[in-house]
């Protein structure tokens, strides 16, 4: 064996004697590190909650389809009068869509999209809910899969089929939660057979019911039963969501080049980025991270001052011990390093108990309650090394004072 | 093994200063038994500080087993502290919570090379003072004269050239000391050098030569006709 394995070797051993020693401390070791594991527990479970919204807002901003790009008709300036509906800026055209899809280098998919609010009936049962129509590359873009029953295709939209796929909270509304394929249901008393239902997608961010909705295809919506030659929303898709700024650019570019010569173009039309809708969201989550760093922050402070205090008061407890260790030729180094290893040891044992107890937990609030938490391994692991990394830095104190201590001196001591 | 030249040691905390020695000279040969003695104050245990490296003095000279330490720093001494010296303390010093065994290894855990079979090596020296069945026991679990007698393995596993011991009998009653004092005396007659302070004219009657302390000075030397340097070794040839 050489000289650095034996140098490894005798840390090891001295590791060992250290924890024989803390481990006869029984109640002084764990009151020592309870600090720490209440606040580490604390800041796991805080990061699982944490974690749970975030992955809900994604879900939910995802739900609506990846890295859209939403290009709605804006509301028209209201000329003094008393406007009894919200009229709209009527140049948005389908065309635009495909006129984006081939002009910009960014967008991997446009679909044009009309809606409008209207009753929808079936056996004497009326519900309002929003018409939509559009193509069935729209309905990739918009994430809308039928739970049941198929959508409708590229054919039913050329041959501007009467069909539609219904929503599950218009499902719940209309057919009482019963099996609505095959069913016709009168839309503005054009009747439409229901071919399929749409899975849930919960609410959106702002709070709106994703699934309160009837999708019918873009031809049919738009000739036979809106008669407008005119669409409201247009959804462009990007390859991911870090590009949704330049494609936000672009298809500013390509509408304002396509409706050159209008006046009051610029206004006619609003984009919501989803990139920013995130944003907003992140932000908020962002918040709610500081406030769990400052919390993590403060109680790893309150932990390693309990540590340091429990450190200090057993180097003087032991100043014997450090005494006889000096005489049988311990040098200050392995002084130092035995009371930083051990301050290491008190933090990291610590912190795990206070992983595990997080863990557990958060497993069983995700289990037995309503929360949504996300357990972070990541997290958990960061906790462990900054309670470790803790007691190495709060160990170097007492560790420091041990070292400075005369062995004759601290010898004599009773 | 042990040259001590005209050795000084005061201490000066201020306004006072404080002579305890004032120049120490004297030699020990491999496989003397000397014991220091002298009155309390007589400077006896400043003197076994430095003669154990534990503390310097201002001046003079210290060469043990053929190395000057007069100015030697913190870590050449610890080393050397840990090689070359076996302590044996009036207050036993064992930690409490570890096992004889574990007690006796603890040297080797400052060890610059590697001491091989550790555990083996507590035992064989435990052997040697008669304690092999205790060695799993914690110190709290023997007597007195017992836990001495773990002291002095731990002090013979890393072999030293020299054990210095103050006052080993000194918290023992007269049996335990009668017998912590025959261990020494088998050690000594084995080859071993040792040095031992103590005030106690009985135990000094053990040792092949009493050095007389007093007032920071060597006031006296006579050399114990039975155990002259050179007498024959006893029946304690394994140690």
């Amino acid at each position: 064996m050489n000289a650095t394995q034996w140098r490894h070797r005798r840390l090891a051993r001295g590791v060992l004697l250290s924890l024989q020693l803390l481990a006869a401390h029984r109640l002084r070791t764990a009151l020592s590190v309870s600090g720490l594991l209440i606040g580490v527990a604390a800041v796991t479970v805080m990061v699982a909650i944490g974690a749970g919204a975030e992955r809900r807002v994604l879900e939910r901003v995802q739900g609506m389809g990846a890295n859209l790009l939403v290009v709605s008709a804006a509301p028209a300036q209201r000329v003094a009068g008393r406007p009894r509906q919200i009229p709209v800026y009527t140049m948005l055209r389908a065309a635009d869509a495909a006129a984006i899809e081939q002009e910009s280098a960014l967008a991997v998919a446009a679909a044009p999209a009309v809606n409008g609010s209207m009753v929808v009936r079936w056996e004497g049962v009326n519900t309002t809910t929003i018409v939509t129509g559009m193509t069935s590359a729209g309905l990739r873009i918009r994430n809308i899969v039928p739970a049941s029953g198929r959508a409708f295709d590229d054919e039913d939209d050329r041959e501007r089929r009467r069909v539609a796929l219904i929503g599950p909270t218009v499902v719940r509304t209309l057919f009482g939660g019963a099996d609505p394929v095959g069913r016709v249901v009168r839309i503005r008393n054009v009747p439409f057979e229901v071919i399929g239902v749409a899975r849930a997608r919960g609410v959106d961010p702002v709070g709106a019911d994703l699934d309160d909705l009837v999708v019918l295809p873009f031809e049919t919506a738009t000739r036979r039963l809106l008669n407008i030659p005119y669409v409201h929303t247009l959804f462009v898709q990007a390859r991911s969501i870090s590009e949704l700024v330049g494609l936000e650019r672009e298809v500013r570019e390509i509408l304002s080049g396509r409706h050159a010569g209008r006046s009051g173009m610029l206004d006619a039309f609003v984009i919501q980025n989803q990139a920013t809708l995130l944003r907003t969201e992140r932000e908020a989550a962002r918040a709610m991270n500081q406030l769990v760093v400052s919390v993590a922050l403060l109680a790893l402070l309150a932990g390693g001052i309990g540590i340091l205090a429990v450190m200090l008061i057993s180097v003087r407890e032991r100043t014997r011990e450090i005494g006889l260790r000096r005489a049988l030729g311990a040098k200050r180094r392995d002084i130092q390093i035995q009371f930083v290893l051990e301050s290491a040891m008190l933090a990291a044992a610590g912190g795990l108990a206070g992983v595990v107890v997080g863990l557990a937990v958060a497993a069983a609030a995700a289990m037995f309650g309503p929360w949504d938490l996300v357990i972070s391994w990541h997290a958990a692991g960061l906790g462990l090394a900054c309670s470790t990394i803790l007691g190495l830095v709060v160990g170097a104190i007492p560790a420091v004072h041990a070292a400075r201590l005369e062995p004759i001196a601290a010898l004599r001591t009773e | 093994m042990i040259e001590v030249e005209d050795l000084t040691r005061t201490y000066r905390r201020a306004p006072l200063e404080t002579q305890v020695l004032r120049g120490v000279t004297f030699r020990v040969r491999r496989g003397e038994f000397v014991v220091i003695m002298g009155r309390s104050g007589s400077g006896k245990s400043t003197l076994l500080n430095i003669l154990g490296l534990l503390d310097q003095p201002n001046g003079g000279r210290y060469v043990l087993d053929g190395t000057d330490f007069s100015r030697a720093g913190d870590d050449e001494r610890s080393a050397a502290r840990n090689r070359k010296l076996g302590f044996v303390f009036q207050q036993f010093h064992l930690l409490e919570r570890a096992s004889a065994l574990r007690n006796v290894t603890l040297p080797l855990l400052y060890a610059e090379q590697d001491p091989g079979d550790a555990a083996g090596r507590a035992e064989q020296a435990l052997q040697a003072v008669g304690l092999a069945h205790r060695a799993r026991h914690l110190p709290s679990e023997l007597s007195g004269g017992e836990q001495q007698r773990v002291a002095i393995a731990r002090a013979l596993i890393n072999d030293p050239a020299v054990i210095l011991a103050d006052e080993p009998t000194g918290n023992l009653d007269a049996q335990s000391g009668r017998e912590i004092l025959e261990i020494f005396r088998h050690l000594a007659d084995a080859g071993r050098t040792l040095v031992l302070v103590t005030h106690d004219r009985s135990i000094a009657a053990r040792a092949d030569r009493i050095l007389v302390l007093d007032a920071g000075r060597i006031v006296g030397q006579e050399t114990v006709a039975s155990h002259a340097a050179g007498a024959p070794p006893g029946a304690a040839g394994h140690l």
